[in-house]
Order: C-alpha cells, then sequence, then structure tokens
C-alpha cells in the first residue's frame, strides 16, 4: 500500500550523521540562544545561584491560635545560613522596621520593598504565614511562606505551602501516627526550606504538585470568552470577605489563590502586600464584595487585568482524632477592559468526599482542601 | 365499539391536559424576557435557623445564573452598593419606587429577590433528611413590576430514606437541584 509521506527536509536525509549531526547542532546552539527568559518573577537559574541576602519576617499568624511562630522563624534562618545564604542580621531588622513603622509583616509593599533594598541591600523577603496550628492529638499545622524581591516592584520569587495532620497516614496498627506536635512541625518545614531551597539553587521549588482530582473541581461555574487561553494576565488577589466562623478564613483563601496562580504560567500575580497598601492607601471599603467603583480603583492603583476576589461561607478544620474538614467559597474574577465578570464559580468540599473504605483518599486539613481546589478553578480560569 | 371508547379516551385526556396549571409558577404574558440582558440578585430572606442559608443559596443561584449564559448578574459588591446608594430599608422586599430608582444606577433591567424558607434537616418519625424550600421573583426596573415568581422545594424524607436510612441527599446537593429547577422555570 503507498502511503503519502510528508517532503523530507534536506538536512534530515541519510539520518543524524554526518554533515546533518553537524547543522542539528547548530540548530540547537540557535535555539538555546533565542530560549525565552524566564523573567523577573521566577528569576533565571544563574541569577539564583549567586547567594543574595535575605530577610526573613517575623512569621504572621492567622490560624487564630497561640503558634510557635519564633520556632518556625528560626528554622527558615537556620536552614537559609546552612545553604550560605547571608540572612539580614536580628538588629538590624528590628532598626529598619522601627524606623519605617512595618507592623504588618503579611506581606510587602512598594516602600518597604524599596527601602529595604536602598537600606540594608537585601534582595529578598522571607514572609512566612501560619494557617492552622493545633496540638491537639493529632496534631495539625498548615504554613505557606513566599519569597518576594526587594526594589522599585515587589515580585513573587517563590511560594509554597504545607498542610499536614498527625494523622494523615496512619499505616498498620497506627504505626504512621504522629502525636507529637514538634516532630510534626518538623515534618512541615522540612519540605517547605527544602522547596526553598531547590529554587533558590536554580530548581523550580514546587513541593507537591499534583494532579487536581475532579472531586476539588467547582461545582458550578462560568467561563467568559473574554479569557484568552495563552495570553499573560495580571492579577490582583483581594481578601475574601469572610463569613465563616474561622478567624482570617478570607486572608487565608486569598493566600492559597496567590500560591496556585503564582504557579500557573498564564497569571503575573501581584504581591498581596502591595494589594492591601493599596486599598488602604485609597479608603477601599468593600460592603460584600468588590464593586465596580472599587474595581476601577483598583485597576488604577495597581495596573492590573484581573481582580479575584471572593467569598468564604465555611472553612473548618477539625480538632481532636475525628471530624472532617469543610471548605466552601465562591470566586468571582472581573477582567479590566469591559468591567465584567470573566470567571464565577462556587466550590465546596469535605474531607470524605469520595471517601468508601476505610478512609482511604480522606483529607485531613482545610488547607489541602482549599489548595486543590484554588488549583482547579486557577486550571478551569485559563484551560 | 372499541373505536368509540378509544375516541372517549383521548377526549378526556385531552380535556385534562386543558386544564392543567402552570405549578407555582407566574410569568407576566407581556413581557418581553429576552430583552433583560443584566440582573442584579439581591440579598436573599432567610427564614430558616442557619444564619448563612440565604447567602449560600444566593451564591449558588448567582453562579448558575451566569453559567447559563443567557443574561449577565451583576457582582455581588455592585449590587450592594447600589443598595446603600438608594438607601433600601430592606433589601429583602424592597418597594416597587426603590426598585425602579435602583435599576439605573446599577445598570440592570430586573432584579431578583428571593425567600427561603426551608434549609437544613427535617425529621419524620426516626428519619431524618434535607429539605430546601424557596421561592424567587423578578421584578422589571423599569416599571417596579413583578414579571415572574416561582417556588421550589427539594429533599426531604422519601420512601427510600424511611426504609433504609442513609440522612437523604447532600444539602449542596438538593440546594443545586433546586436552584436548577428555578432556573429552567425561568427560562421555559
Amino acid at each position: 500500500m503507498k502511503t503519502d509521506n510528508p517532503p523530507v527536509p534536506p538536512f534530515c536525509k541519510g539520518g543524524v550523521g554526518g554533515s546533518g549531526a553537524a547543522i542539528l547542532l547548530m540548530f540547537l546552539v540557535i535555539l538555546s540562544g533565542c530560549a525565552y527568559p524566564k523573567g523577573t518573577v521566577r528569576g533565571g537559574a544563574q541569577a539564583r545561584a549567586k547567594k543574595f541576602q535575605i530577610a526573613v519576617f517575623p512569621v504572621e499568624n492567622l490560624s487564630g491560635t497561640l503558634s510557635p511562630l519564633k520556632e518556625i522563624r528560626q528554622s527558615a534562618i537556620d536552614r537559609l545560613r546552612a545553604e550560605g545564604f547571608p540572612v539580614l542580621e536580628e538588629g538590624i531588622l528590628d532598626k529598619f522596621m522601627a524606623r519605617h513603622r512595618v507592623r504588618y509583616t503579611g506581606g510587602i509593599d512598594q516602600g518597604t520593598a524599596k527601602a529595604f533594598k536602598e537600606e540594608t541591600g537585601t534582595e529578598a523577603v522571607l514572609i512566612t504565614s501560619v494557617e492552622l496550628y493545633s496540638d491537639r492529638v493529632p496534631p495539625k499545622i498548615g504554613l505557606m511562606a513566599r519569597l518576594v524581591s526587594t526594589g522599585e516592584k515587589p515580585v513573587i520569587l517563590w511560594m509554597d505551602g504545607v498542610g499536614l495532620a498527625g494523622d494523615q497516614s496512619p499505616g498498620i496498627l497506627g504505626l504512621g501516627l504522629i502525636e507529637d506536635p514538634r516532630e510534626l512541625r518538623e515534618k512541615a518545614m522540612s519540605p517547605l526550606w527544602g522547596s526553598l531551597m531547590e529554587y533558590l539553587s536554580g530548581g523550580k521549588g514546587e513541593m507537591g504538585i499534583q494532579r487536581v482530582k475532579r472531586k476539588f473541581s467547582p461545582k458550578v461555574a462560568y467561563r467568559s470568552f473574554e479569557i484568552e487561553p495563552g495570553k499573560k494576565y495580571a492579577v490582583a488577589v483581594i481578601p475574601f470577605f469572610n463569613r465563616s466562623d474561622r478567624k482570617n478564613a478570607g486572608e487565608i483563601t486569598a493566600l492559597h489563590f496567590v500560591k496556585e496562580l503564582t504557579r500557573i504560567e498564564a497569571f503575573d500575580v501581584v504581591e498581596p502586600g502591595v494589594v492591601r497598601q493599596g486599598l488602604l492607601n485609597l479608603r477601599v471599603i468593600m460592603e460584600e464584595g468588590v464593586s465596580l467603583a472599587n474595581a476601577n480603583i483598583i485597576f488604577g492603583i495597581l495596573d492590573v487585568d484581573l481582580i479575584l476576589s471572593g467569598k468564604v461561607l465555611d472553612y473548618q478544620d477539625y480538632q481532636g482524632p475525628s471530624g472532617v474538614p469543610k471548605v466552601n467559597f465562591s470566586v468571582l474574577l472581573i477582567e479590566r477592559e469591559n468591567r465584567l465578570i470573566v470567571w464565577s464559580s462556587e466550590s465546596y468540599n469535605q474531607g470524605d468526599d469520595g471517601v468508601v473504605l476505610f478512609d482511604w483518599g480522606k483529607v485531613n486539613t482545610a488547607y489541602t482542601m482549599t489548595s486543590q481546589m484554588a488549583q482547579a478553578i486557577g486550571r478551569g480560569i485559563v484551560k | 365499539m372499541v373505536k368509540l371508547w378509544r375516541i372517549q379516551l383521548c377526549s378526556i385526556f385531552i380535556v385534562l391536559a386543558g386544564c392543567a396549571g402552570t405549578g407555582n409558577v407566574y410569568r407576566n404574558p407581556n413581557m418581553d424576557f429576552g430583552a433583560i440582558q443584566s440582573i442584579a440578585v439581591l440579598p436573599f430572606s432567610n427564614l430558616t435557623r442557619d444564619n448563612l442559608a440565604a447567602d449560600r443559596v444566593r451564591d449558588v443561584f448567582i453562579n448558575k445564573l451566569l453559567s447559563t449564559g443567557a443574561v449577565y448578574v451583576l457582582p455581588v459588591g455592585e449590587v450592594a452598593k447600589g443598595i446603600a446608594t438608594v438607601d433600601i430599608q430592606n433589601p429583602f422586599f424592597p418597594s416597587p419606587e426603590e426598585i425602579v430608582k435602583l435599576g439605573p444606577i446599577i445598570k440592570a433591567q430586573a432584579v431578583i429577590t428571593g425567600v427561603v424558607k426551608e434549609y437544613g434537616e427535617v425529621r419524620s418519625g426516626t428519619t431524618t433528611a434535607n429539605l430546601i424550600s424557596l421561592s424567587l421573583q423578578m421584578i422589571e426596573t423599569q416599571t417596579g413590576k413583578i414579571v415572574w415568581t416561582a417556588s421550589t422545594t427539594k429533599g426531604g424524607v422519601s420512601i427510600w430514606d424511611r426504609l433504609f436510612g442513609g440522612g437523604g441527599q447532600p444539602m449542596n446537593d438538593i440546594t443545586e437541584k433546586a436552584v436548577n429547577d428555578l432556573i429552567n422555570k425561568l427560562f421555559k
């Protein structure tokens, strides 16, 4: 049977040998020269090979409970120093924060970022937030950390997080149960700082990225055709309107979206500290959600293409050995050009969704669920 | 003889079909629903014990309505700003005058108000199941007149629940079913 083969390019004829191999090599050299730079968001591997000074901010506590903030911060400092990164001295950091009246440690605004670079020579700031901390057996922990560049425009260089429960992997006869909160803390911090080190040594530095399970997809979603696939969008994530019983659930959910959208190439996420400062400077007060007047102001001051906001109705973690976490939120994405909603969705999940036998597949923390739910939305927006 | 019997049966069916009402739906026959392009969904009134029931149902309804692609639903923040600007005393049950004022401010051709009457677990004997009951109405902003109303009830204790237990369907599932039912009634 005769088949119509496509015409073979001249350099491919005769296999990859002799002059063909030379041409192929030449092509590869030219192509590598044309490679698109990764940009400032992720930073090039070469740039990251340099050991630059990092300031470690005091840890922000969003858990609403007493948490070992000093220990978590010290662990980050120790790990950075062990890898040879100079960490801004405690005294200098304290004086800087007092001089500039920096009280909010959950983000960094433009002015502070610029001053950091000019006055201390710090290249990046490590911002860590404790989302969940429970000492009760089985213990639970949820951490999120990000590295933000200093200078004229603070940019999120790296962001990752971890959520663990002591009874997450009990194993046979409960041998895998973790009852000591310190042990769980170490287990959580080790891969988190490992991810940061991987990033700083030129890698991607994103741990725990898994395929999002279908059960975490939004239950109801609207996507407008205004979103063009392949286009890059600058996004500002506004703290969610919190109607749940959990303290800081609005900020926590917004942070999850910042983390998950940062991982998607199509989005340039604005540092939350910059968003917060912008809203404070213009005294933007939002009743129930973002109005178009609010959106106009935010688009103007932050120069973004999209505003992501929403409402949290449930953000529950359980205490003790029995229970299931529960998360319910809605998301709204407004675009700049026509001030229209381009994405709207409703997501809700429980830790035992899809669990049939022996708690297989059970999710033990709201952190893990929200991460997956946010990732599913992020991917749904740009699909 | 058989033929006559068949004709009689057919005519009974036709007569019965003619008597059929539209159930718990009202549609203004003079209203051109196709002209409505943007809708504002006002906060729903909550007659249940769950403080967040109205918010939950409203969120699902807004998303479902948007996802039909038939109409544009205004952001809740914009609606809240409009309510504050017009100074609507009771946003759950606004007066026709207030709606006429609100329409041009938020640029909506119609507003939807609603009442969540039941939301949560109901008990019948030893059996429990989730139940939702809500009613909605659409008001035209040009005249302040009601152009559509509908109500629905989903969930509750079924025969299956009585026989085998199980607690009925999850609350979120029956909320979606109820909202779908109302949207079907709106676009029918």
